[in-house]
């Protein structure tokens, strides 16, 4: 999406990406830190949500002014992001309960982040500097769109997920009873 | 990067990175899943192995206390049984056409054996719950358990209470006497010894019961054997008892290989 903007001649396209880079790691960083057990780790997401902030704010306004990717910016949200994702994957194992993990919701999306962050990691940080290529537009083009289908393909299976639980939970909850019927009923 | 670039070309390098990046993702969640399954069988297993132990366990205590009723049952009927039916034929109805000489003498004989009876209804009942353990608690209940085993002659018995200012609740003190009780019936059946000790210390909040004797005993291991195998009721009860105190217990020889030593550690409970 962001190449598509870049396309788009724009005096503010970077201000644009860089929004886009926050927005998406604030995200991130909220999902997770809504999943991730309460000790540990956790704690300090809000100090490197905040570091990755300043920083952001920093490499947009001093060191990448004139680049026109935010390269740099992206590969720190994307190490901050796949270690997250590691640490909530060990977690999960080391607290193993009997229940599978790939059956739950929050499996399958942290997956879907590990694999995404993963996968255009290279790319976006290679991006600054051979934006202007031919051949590696070409290859920006189909590694993102790829990576995106997949990245969609996942969340449509952790969607599948949450369904089921909803529609397991609701099948096991107590069935509501109309006392109201007779409460209300005037004699 | 730059090197990379140079030497392997652009699409290269962000191929190859890409593709390694993205399968060390998939090798990533591939181990944890494979890892968290082999987890949960694992798991499963144990806790399989644990119900079984536990219907084992279960098993063997009503069977106990089966035999526990059957015992009873056989005391009762093989010997208070005979017994008042005696006093009765002795208290019949042409007692009365008899001689007196005769009648006194039927009368002490009646007498005598409805003392008998007494005197084994009172040992059914002390042998289901010991008077002394329930008037004067777990130290004197098993010094006169000792003092009875050394009455006998067979077997050189005593007991020493170290610390027992503050003493188990009495629903411990039961279970503790039963486990001793049992554990110096299989030494005096199965081992052979000349002597039994008995000692008893605190530490903190444990307090150890620790029997010493010189006959052949068992360890740790054989323990642990014997109460997962289909024999050794006794043991088993032992172990079930020992879950119900939350304690622990061990066998081991000392260093001389001379002596025997079963050790009890049982946390106090707050007295009820």
């Amino acid at each position: 999406m962001s190449y598509y903007l870049q396309s788009i001649q724009s005096e503010y396209f970077l201000f644009l990406l860089y929004s886009f880079t926050v927005i998406e790691y604030s995200f991130f960083c909220y999902y997770l830190y809504l999943i991730l057990p309460k000790r540990g780790i956790r704690k300090s997401i809000p100090f490197i949500w905040l570091g990755f902030i300043v920083f952001a704010f920093i490499d947009s306004t001093f060191i990448n002014k004139d680049v026109g990717f935010d390269s740099f910016t992206s590969g720190i949200e994307s190490i901050i992001i796949i270690l997250f994702c590691i640490y909530y994957l060990y977690t999960q194992l080391k607290g193993s309960n009997n229940l599978l993990i790939y059956s739950t919701f929050n499996f399958w999306v942290v997956i879907t982040f590990l694999i995404y962050f993963c996968g255009t990691f290279f790319l976006y940080l290679m991006t600054a500097s051979m934006q202007h290529q031919i051949s590696f537009q070409k290859q920006y083009f189909i590694i993102n769109i790829s990576f995106n289908i997949l990245k969609n393909i996942l969340l449509c299976i952790a969607m599948t997920m949450k369904l089921n639980d909803t529609v397991s939970q609701q099948k096991n909850a107590i069935p509501k009873l109309d006392d109201e019927l007779f409460f209300n009923k005037k004699i | 990067m730059f090197f990379l670039q140079t030497t392997l070309g652009v699409s290269s390098v962000l191929i190859l990175g890409t593709l390694g990046m993205f399968f060390m993702a998939i090798t990533l969640v591939s181990i944890v899943v494979f890892h968290q399954r082999r987890v949960i069988r694992f798991n499963k297993q144990i806790q399989k192995m644990e119900e079984e132990r536990q219907q084992m366990l279960l098993r063997a205590s009503i069977q106990f206390q089966e035999e526990e009723r059957q015992r009873i049952a056989a005391d009762l009927h093989d010997d208070a049984g005979p017994l008042l039916a005696t006093a009765r034929l002795y208290l019949n109805e042409n007692l009365i056409h008899q001689e007196p000489a005769l009648q006194l003498q039927s009368i002490f004989s009646a007498k005598q054996i409805i003392d008998d009876s007494i005197q084994l209804i009172r040992n059914i009942s002390h042998s289901l719950m010991p008077p002394t353990l329930k008037n004067f608690g777990l130290e004197a209940a098993i010094k006169d358990l000792f003092d009875k085993i050394n009455g006998s002659g067979v077997i050189n018995s005593s007991a020493r209470f170290h610390d027992n200012r503050q003493r188990l609740n009495d629903e411990q003190e039961l279970l503790v006497f039963r486990i001793l009780q049992e554990l110096v019936t299989n030494i005096i059946k199965h081992s052979s010894a000349g002597f039994i000790h008995l000692t008893q210390n605190a530490q903190g909040n444990l307090v150890y019961f620790r029997i010493h004797h010189d006959g052949k005993g068992i360890l740790q291991q054989d323990f642990e054997k014997m109460e997962q195998g289909s024999s050794g009721l006794g043991l088993k009860n032992i172990q079930s008892r020992i879950r119900v105190l939350r304690g622990k217990i061990y066998f081991e020889i000392d260093n001389t290989h001379t002596y025997y030593k079963v050790t009890i550690e049982v946390p106090r409970e707050p007295i009820k």
